[in-house]
């Protein structure tokens, strides 16, 4: 909020007022309208999602489906269930954008608060209408802006509860998911390298830089700049990417690697 | 007239005129015109100046000044005219010398002239304009003769002849070239530069560029120069007798430019002769000779400086990656050493200690020590030769100048800290082999060394020799606390602080039982004294002095190691141990124990064991006796050798391992201080601020300092800038 200007900050604090949407919601509706109040209204009401009204109860009823039957969270198998009963596969990068809604902590498994507030933002309270916004959470992932927070939401997810790392291979499977979704032309000859090279886990530095390197660095590593603050892992990648003649001065060379 | 409060007197002129006879002017301007006839024909003295003067004064006075003038000018010139002939008619010779004669008379004449015209000289010149009568006299004087068409050139001729004589070797008539030239210079400084100067430098030109190619062909370099100072300096002294001294500056460039500049660089290359071999052979004099020459040219200076860099900084290389003398740690320093003497000595010799030569010998130096990883090391291993037998006998004095050439070596080390590791260990085998020469060198090298690098560098190393000092308070106090012992074997303990000393690994020893409850007592004295501190013993640095008797009744004091005594004094028990009984008892690790019965047992003149095998390795099959038939010209023999030595591979990856381990938290130091300080910076300023701080001590490496960064990031003392990702930001 603190970057924006005086102006927009006042129509975003009247947009939340009016329609008593998160400050979030209010960011967005209002750039996709350019900051013209009125159009930010249309664009609210108009989007299918800011129906903000769930009811709780048939909340409650929905989580008691899934809960574990021990402790007052969901786990793997109430997951799976759920994966299910939504006809996605427990796989799907769909449920990594369904915890970023619940600002999920960890992954494979959703505090009662978590659930709670991942499908009011999304305005479920039945099946149904979870169903119904699958694709819309799949458009979400096109969203570079979005996107981008996903990715970075999804090292804290995938790591150890208590790691301040997260594990070479599971960091390597996310990658997969993920850069299937943004293509990424290079991201298989960097799980090769990791797996060659590094053995050890993956740094948050590391894993947020790495979004920026395969958005601004084009794959043949012609406008990479040695002297740009990349870290070191990265650093190296590219050494590896040169010395196995993959890359040769700027150029992807014929001979691919397997 | 102006309105004006302070009125100015005004005087008015005569209101009556004078009446003159018009013949009047004509009159006296014969009496003048005669007047300088008679001069111009040495007949002056027959005539009165105040007549003639007051003659002037009527003319001017009435009027007739313009007559007078032009009347002045007409016979001047026409006198000039003749002289002029008589001059041209001169032969050989004999010209310059009537040129000089007629000048000196035309001086004379032109001086009484003009103070017979004085009056005029004073008013109606200057009212008029016209050129004063002295200066009018030098003019016609140029026009009439100088300039006149058969004098000019021979003129020009025959001074350029002269010179030219006198430099092929003859000798000139040199005072009547100074008058000559000063006739010249007298003229008007456009006359002499126009008439005389001007072609003088272009023949001089022409004349030094064919000396110099002649030279060239037959002369090697250090007699050239020779001549080319010889020719600089005759030039110089000629300037001084008989031309204008503005002229040096101009003459000395001709002969830098055509001796010197144009053959600039054959002359430094020149084989067999040029300046690498004047610097291998020492040729003070020829250095300094050509610096005092090339000092002159432009360029000149900073070519000598740079052959005799590239020279250096190849010599140097040779010397520092040479495999020979990388044998000998000593030898190759004091190498170094000599070759830096040399140089110093020709600099201050040969190049007047110029401060840009200094800095190109330090420079190189710098360059080539670097070359060579192990300099440090070995630098640290020639102190210590030094101070342990080196120095015995040396002077204070000499002890003082010995390491302040070693200091300026070790100013030219990049990796600082490696020095210091190596030189701590060295430090360490020799106080406690208690093996160094003198206290004094010690501590002053140990000043030396913190007044380069700081407190920081020498903390520890002075914390040694305080425990040392310590150590021998703390055995005065043993014994006097327990009498009783001193009828036992005598035991001297140094207790080290584990932060000061380099770390060593705890290594297994059963000592003897004698010992092993002497040192129980001690232990107990002294955490009796130093409650909540521990004590480890470190047998492997330890030696022993033991009283043997042989099969013959042969007695000897032997000096051994910690490891060896404990070894000897089985055979109190036994004669007969095989090498695993030994190693059982002993409980020292092979490697060690090998080394250990090895210079027992395998060493001539030192075994004091016998072996079975007698082979020169030792193998865990191995049986040991004491050697019965041992003997010794000497009473004290010495067998265990804690001496320092140059690393063997393993070792000193170790240490260089251990080095770069130590590097990482100071090169962690120096990011928090400076991203504390500034709190947001960029990548490259990051890294370039970090290698300036730790200059001192060692070239950080950025890839390095990048892993750094990124550990400090992971840990939440840095982050990254959300807009700019080259930016780091300090997290309080």
């Amino acid at each position: 909020m603190h970057k924006l200007g005086r102006g927009h900050r006042d129509k975003v604090q009247q947009f939340m007022t009016i329609t008593g949407a998160s400050e979030k919601i209010a960011l967005q509706a209002l750039k996709a309208s350019d900051w013209h109040l009125e159009g930010a209204f249309d664009f609210f009401y108009s989007q299918p999602h800011i129906k903000s009204y769930t009811d709780t109860t048939r909340l409650e009823e929905l989580y008691n489906r899934y809960k574990d039957p021990y402790t007052d969270m969901i786990l793997v198998d109430g997951i799976t269930l759920l994966c299910n009963d939504l006809q996605v596969d427990p796989q799907d990068i769909i449920m990594l954008v369904v915890s970023w809604h619940m600002k999920a902590s960890t992954m494979c498994e959703y505090s009662k608060e978590e659930f709670f507030i991942g499908l009011q933002a999304l305005g479920i309270d039945s099946l149904e209408k979870f169903r119904e916004r699958i694709p819309f959470m799949r458009s979400e992932l096109k969203d570079e802006q979005k996107f981008h927070e996903i990715y970075n939401f999804a090292f804290g997810w995938a790591k150890e509860k208590g790691q301040k790392s997260l594990a070479l291979d599971t960091a390597i499977g996310m990658w997969q998911l993920l850069f299937a979704e943004k293509q990424w032309p290079l991201v298989d000859h960097w799980c090769q390298f990791l797996q060659a090279r590094h053995n050890k886990a993956i740094s948050r530095d590391t894993w947020s830089q790495l979004l920026e390197f395969a958005r601004t660095i084009d794959p043949a590593l012609s406008n990479y700049d040695a002297e740009g603050a990349w870290p070191y892992l990265i650093d190296e990648f590219v050494e590896y990417m040169n010395e196995n003649g993959i890359i040769q001065n700027g150029q992807f060379s014929d001979r691919s690697q397997k | 007239m102006s309105n004006q409060k302070k009125r100015n007197f005004q005087i008015e002129a005569f209101k009556h005129r004078v009446v003159v006879d018009p013949k009047y002017a004509e009159k006296t301007w014969k009496i003048l015109e005669h007047a300088i006839h008679e001069i111009y024909n040495h007949n002056a003295s027959g005539l009165s100046f105040e007549e003639l003067y007051r003659n002037a004064y009527n003319m001017v006075l009435h009027k007739f000044g313009e007559k007078l003038y032009s009347g002045l000018v007409t016979t001047m010139t026409a006198h000039l005219k003749e002289i002029s002939k008589s001059i041209e008619a001169a032969q050989g010779d004999l010209f310059l010398e009537e040129l000089n004669r007629k000048w000196n008379d035309h001086n004379k004449a032109l001086q009484m002239i003009r103070d017979i015209l004085m009056y005029m000289d004073r008013t109606y010149i200057p009212n008029s304009r016209k050129t004063p009568v002295y200066e009018l006299g030098l003019n016609l004087w140029r026009d009439n003769i100088i300039h006149s068409g058969k004098i000019q050139s021979r003129l020009l001729s025959t001074l350029l002849e002269l010179v030219h004589r006198e430099r092929t070797g003859e000798v000139i008539d040199r005072g009547l070239m100074r008058n000559t030239i000063k006739m010249l210079m007298d003229l008007g400084s456009s006359v002499y530069q126009d008439d005389f100067e001007k072609p003088f430098l272009e023949v001089s030109a022409e004349f030094y560029k064919v000396e110099s190619q002649k030279f060239i062909e037959c002369c090697d370099c250090g007699d050239y120069l020779k001549k080319a100072e010889i020719r600089l300096n005759e030039e110089i002294e000629r300037i001084a007798h008989y031309l204008d001294v503005k002229s040096e500056a101009k003459i000395t460039n001709v002969v830098e430019k055509e001796m010197i500049a144009n053959h600039m660089t054959r002359l430094v290359h020149m084989e067999n002769s040029g300046l690498v071999n004047m610097l291998l052979d020492d040729k003070y004099e020829d250095l300094g000779r050509m610096y005092n020459l090339f000092k002159r040219v432009p360029n000149g200076l900073s070519m000598i400086r740079d052959v005799m860099t590239s020279h250096l900084r190849e010599t140097g290389k040779q010397l520092v990656t040479d495999a020979e003398s990388s044998k000998d740690p000593v030898e190759f320093v004091q190498r170094l050493l000599d070759e830096r003497d040399k140089y110093d000595k020709i600099i201050c010799q040969a190049f007047s200690n110029a401060k840009t030569f200094q800095n190109a010998l330090n420079s190189s130096f710098e360059y080539f020590i670097n070359l060579n990883s192990r300099s440090p090391e070995f630098i640290s291993l020639f102190v210590d030769d030094k101070l342990r037998k080196g120095l015995k006998g040396v002077s204070e004095e000499d002890v003082e100048i010995i390491l302040d050439k070693v200091m300026m070596l070790f100013r030219y080390l990049q990796e600082k800290d490696v020095f210091e590791k190596y030189y701590k260990q060295h430090l360490a085998k020799r106080l406690l082999s208690g093996k160094t020469v003198s206290d004094d060198a010690e501590r002053s090298l140990i000043v030396k060394l913190k007044t380069e690098c700081g407190y920081q560098f020498t903390s520890k190393l002075e914390g040694m020799f305080t425990d040392m000092k310590t150590s021998q308070d703390t055995m005065q106090g043993f014994y006097a606390n327990h009498p009783e012992l001193a009828e036992g074997p005598t035991l001297v303990v140094q207790v080290l602080t584990t932060g000061s000393w380099p770390t060593q690994p705890t290594i297994t020893c059963n000592l003897p039982t004698e010992m092993a409850a002497l040192c129980e007592k001690f232990r107990s004295h002294y955490l009796g004294t130093h409650t909540g501190r521990r004590l480890s013993w470190q047998t492997n640095m330890g030696t022993a002095d033991i009283k043997a008797t042989f099969g013959k009744g042969q007695k000897h004091e032997l000096n051994v190691s910690t490891y060896q005594m404990c070894v000897l004094m089985l055979f109190n028990n036994a004669d007969r141990l095989s090498y695993k009984e030994i190693e059982q008892a002993t409980e020292i690790p092979a490697s060690d124990l090998k080394r250990c019965l090895q210079s027992m047992a395998c060493v001539k003149g030192k075994n004091v064991l016998r072996k079975e095998p007698m082979s020169k390795d030792i193998g865990t099959d191995d049986a040991f006796f004491v050697n019965d038939k041992f003997t010794s010209k000497f009473y004290k023999v010495k067998i265990g050798t804690v001496v320092a030595q140059k690393e063997s591979e393993p070792e000193k990856l170790e240490t260089r391992q251990r080095v770069e381990e130590d590097r990482k938290p100071q090169i962690e130091a120096a990011i928090v201080r400076i991203m504390k300080s500034r709190r947001v910076l960029d990548h490259n300023n990051v890294i370039a601020e970090v290698t300036k701080q730790l200059q001192s001590r060692f070239l950080a490496n950025p890839t390095e300092i990048k892993k750094r960064i990124e550990s400090l990031i992971e840990r939440e003392f840095l982050e990254r800038d959300s807009d700019d990702r080259k930016l780091y930001r300090y997290l309080a």
